[in-house]
């Protein structure tokens, strides 16, 4: 997957610029939020159950201040991507104990009709590799330039 | 949590499947995947809030399909993709109840 491919998925109205949770379960709520505002998700409840479950096979708090909570589930139709950034940053359970502070909550359907899933997951994990790019994310104070940042700056 | 028995069936389906595709996402993405036992326990209790009726519909249609659990759209079974009754619909979305297909008999979910 190209990170242009990557982008089309992107919404504006499923960017937090400002998170304000300061704890895990939190953190998902709100993330899950703009899903339920825009009319996304049959269920709230059953979509953070889902992802409080994924959390228990390890923590999706990839380290370097990124997190990446993702699930199937049949609560949605379609692949969506919900993009937080915290300020301050949040005890996720990262592997390497660092606070999150860059949320990419990925939720798909079972029947992944273009199976979109696992590569949108591997290009979300690759586009933050680059420190530089992280730190301009977590600065993008609204959505142009947080798409500014995921292409490369 | 207090949920109704669709709700509980499709999150017990969610996390079967999540289940199977974990070692994928272990090879490519490098996660920790530790907690299989617990993920499985959790489904376990899931499993004891579910009538044994329902219950054993669940895991009678797991035998013939991948996902014995389907999503509706546009009134239409997206498992084997038969129309279906209007009226379905319109139960379906609102009732805590039920519905299965009348061609193939997985059970539907109207996630609109």
């Amino acid at each position: 997957m190209k990170i242009t491919e990557l982008v089309k998925i992107l919404k504006p109205d499923l960017f937090i610029p400002e998170m304000q949770s300061g704890t895990k379960p939190a953190v998902l709520e709100e993330l899950v939020q703009p899903l339920v505002a825009g009319g996304f998700v049959r269920s709230k409840g059953l979509v953070i159950e889902t992802l409080s479950k994924r959390e228990t096979l390890g923590s999706t708090g990839i380290g370097k201040g990124v997190a990446v909570p993702h699930c199937r589930t049949l609560a949605v139709s379609d692949l969506h991507i919900v993009i937080g950034v915290s300020k301050k940053g949040v005890d996720f359970d990262a592997l390497d104990k660092k606070p999150a502070q860059l949320f990419f909550l990925i939720v798909a359907p079972p029947l992944d009709g273009n199976n979109l899933y696992l590569p949108v997951l591997g290009k979300v994990v690759e586009s933050v590799r680059d420190s530089k790019l992280r730190q301009a994310m977590i600065a993008a104070p609204d959505f142009g330039s947080f798409l500014k940042a995921i292409q490369g700056g | 949590m207090t949920r109704n028995l669709i709700e509980l069936l499709v999150l017990y389906q969610d996390l079967d499947l999540m289940l199977k595709e974990t070692a994928e996402a272990e090879a490519t993405m490098g996660f920790e995947m530790e907690g299989r036992e617990k993920l499985r326990k959790a489904m376990d209790d899931i499993a004891k809030n579910i009538s044994p009726r329902f219950l054993r519909t669940y895991q009678r249609l797991h035998t013939r399909f991948k996902r014995p659990i389907v999503p509706v759209q546009n009134d239409v079974c997206l498992g084997c993709f038969a129309k279906l009754p209007t009226s379905y619909g319109e139960k379906g979305r609102k009732d805590q109840m039920i519905y299965t297909c009348e061609q193939c008999g997985r059970i539907l979910y109207w996630v609109e």
